[in-house]
C-alpha cells in the first residue's frame, strides 16, 4: 500500500516537472520570438527606411515625374498608433519626415532642388509623390 | 503500472541472481538517473540561453545599425551632376565659353543643377554642410585644366584619404564629352557624403 503512494507521488512530480519544464521553455521562446518581432517590425525601423528610401528616390527623379509608392506597411503601423496616413509622410523644404508613432519621427534630406508633394491615394492604397 | 514493473524486474532478478542485472535494476540506479536529468535540464537551459543570446545579439546589431545610403547617394549626386553637364552625349549649352570654363556656370552652379545642400537642423549640420563635391574640366589630349568648381564643405575632401566607416562616402568619376565643334574634354566629379550620424552607428 505505501509503495503504490510513494509511485502515484512519484509520477504526480514527474509530470509537474515536466509540465513545469514545457511551460518555462514556451515563455523563454515566446519572449525571444517578441523581441525579434518587435525589432524587426518595429515603428522606428520602418521610419528610418522610408524616409531614406524617399529622400533618395526624390534625389533621383527629374521635374514632371510621378512617383507611387505602396507603403501598406507603413499605413498599418500609422493606423495601429492612430496616426493618419495624410500626416504619417510629409515633405517640408527637402526634408522627408515619417512619423508613426506618437513620440518620435524620422526626417532625412535630399539635395535635388526640386519640389515635390506626396500625399496618400486612399482608392489604391498608395502614395504618390508629384516632382514639380 | 511502475510497481507492477519493478515487481516483475525484482522477481526476475531473484530467480536469475545476476549481480550485474541487479545493480542496473535497483532503485539507487534510478535515484541515480534523476540527477542525471537534473544535470541534464541545466545543461538544456544552458544551451537554450546561449542560443537566445547568439539570436539577441544578431538581430540587435543587424537591427541597431541605421541604414547607410551615403553612397547612393553619393553616386546620385554624381549622376545629377553629370545630366546637368551634357546633354545626349553634348556638353550642355552654357558650360564652356571660349574654350574654358564659363564663370557665369561656375557662379550659379546650384541654380543651374539644381543642387540644394540644405539638411536638416541635427547633430549641427545647419552650421556645417554635410556635401562636397569638386569638378575637374580638362581638355582631353593636352590633359589642360579648363576650369573648376568647388561647391560645399571642403573639409570633407581629406576623409576621403580615410578609411573606416565613420568617414564620408566618396564617389569619384571621370568621363569624356565633347561640343559641338568636335573639342574633345574630359571632366572629373568627386562628390562627398557625410550625414556619418544617420548612416553609421
Amino acid at each position: 500500500m505505501r509503495s503504490i503512494l510513494k509511485n502515484k507521488n512519484k509520477r504526480a512530480n514527474v509530470l509537474t516537472e515536466n509540465i513545469i519544464f514545457i511551460i518555462l521553455n514556451l515563455v523563454f521562446l515566446s519572449i525571444l520570438m517578441l523581441f525579434v518581432f518587435s525589432k524587426t517590425g518595429g515603428a522606428a525601423i520602418l521610419e528610418e527606411k522610408y524616409s531614406k528610401q524617399i529622400a533618395l528616390i526624390i534625389d533621383s527623379a527629374e521635374p514632371v515625374m510621378a512617383i507611387s509608392l505602396d507603403m501598406e506597411d507603413v499605413v498599418k503601423t500609422a493606423r495601429d498608433n492612430g496616426i493618419g496616413p495624410n500626416d504619417a509622410v510629409s515633405i517640408t523644404d527637402n526634408i522627408v519626415t515619417v512619423k508613426l508613432r506618437d513620440k518620435g519621427s524620422y526626417s532625412y534630406s535630399f539635395f535635388n532642388d526640386v519640389n515635390p508633394t506626396i500625399k496618400f491615394d486612399s482608392r489604391k492604397g498608395t502614395y504618390e509623390i508629384f516632382i514639380e | 503500472m511502475r510497481f507492477l514493473l519493478n515487481k516483475m524486474i525484482k522477481d526476475n532478478l531473484l530467480i536469475k541472481g545476476k549481480k550485474e542485472k541487479s545493480e542496473i535494476f535497483h532503485r539507487r540506479f534510478f535515484i541515480k538517473n534523476r540527477k542525471g536529468d537534473k544535470i541534464i535540464s541545466i545543461y538544456w537551459f544552458s544551451i537554450l540561453f546561449i542560443v537566445a543570446a547568439a539570436i539577441v545579439y544578431m538581430v540587435a546589431s543587424f537591427y541597431g545599425e541605421p541604414y547607410d545610403v551615403r553612397e547612393v547617394e553619393a553616386n546620385i549626386l554624381t549622376n545629377q551632376i553629370t545630366r546637368c553637364l551634357t546633354n545626349a552625349g553634348y556638353v550642355s549649352e552654357g558650360v564652356f565659353v571660349g574654350g574654358f570654363l564659363s564663370e557665369g556656370f561656375k557662379t550659379n552652379f546650384r541654380d543651374n543643377c539644381h543642387i540644394n545642400f540644405e539638411t536638416e537642423d541635427v547633430y549641427g549640420w545647419k552650421d556645417t554642410e554635410q556635401f562636397y563635391v569638386e569638378l575637374g574640366f580638362f581638355d582631353f589630349n593636352s590633359d589642360t585644366e579648363l576650369g573648376k568648381i568647388v561647391e560645399g564643405n571642403i573639409n570633407l575632401k581629406d576623409g576621403c584619404l580615410m578609411n573606416g566607416k565613420n568617414s564620408p562616402s566618396c564617389i569619384d568619376r571621370d568621363f569624356y564629352v565633347i561640343d559641338e565643334e568636335n573639342n574633345q574634354y574630359k571632366i572629373n566629379v568627386v562628390s562627398v557624403v557625410r550625414k556619418t550620424e544617420k548612416n553609421v552607428q
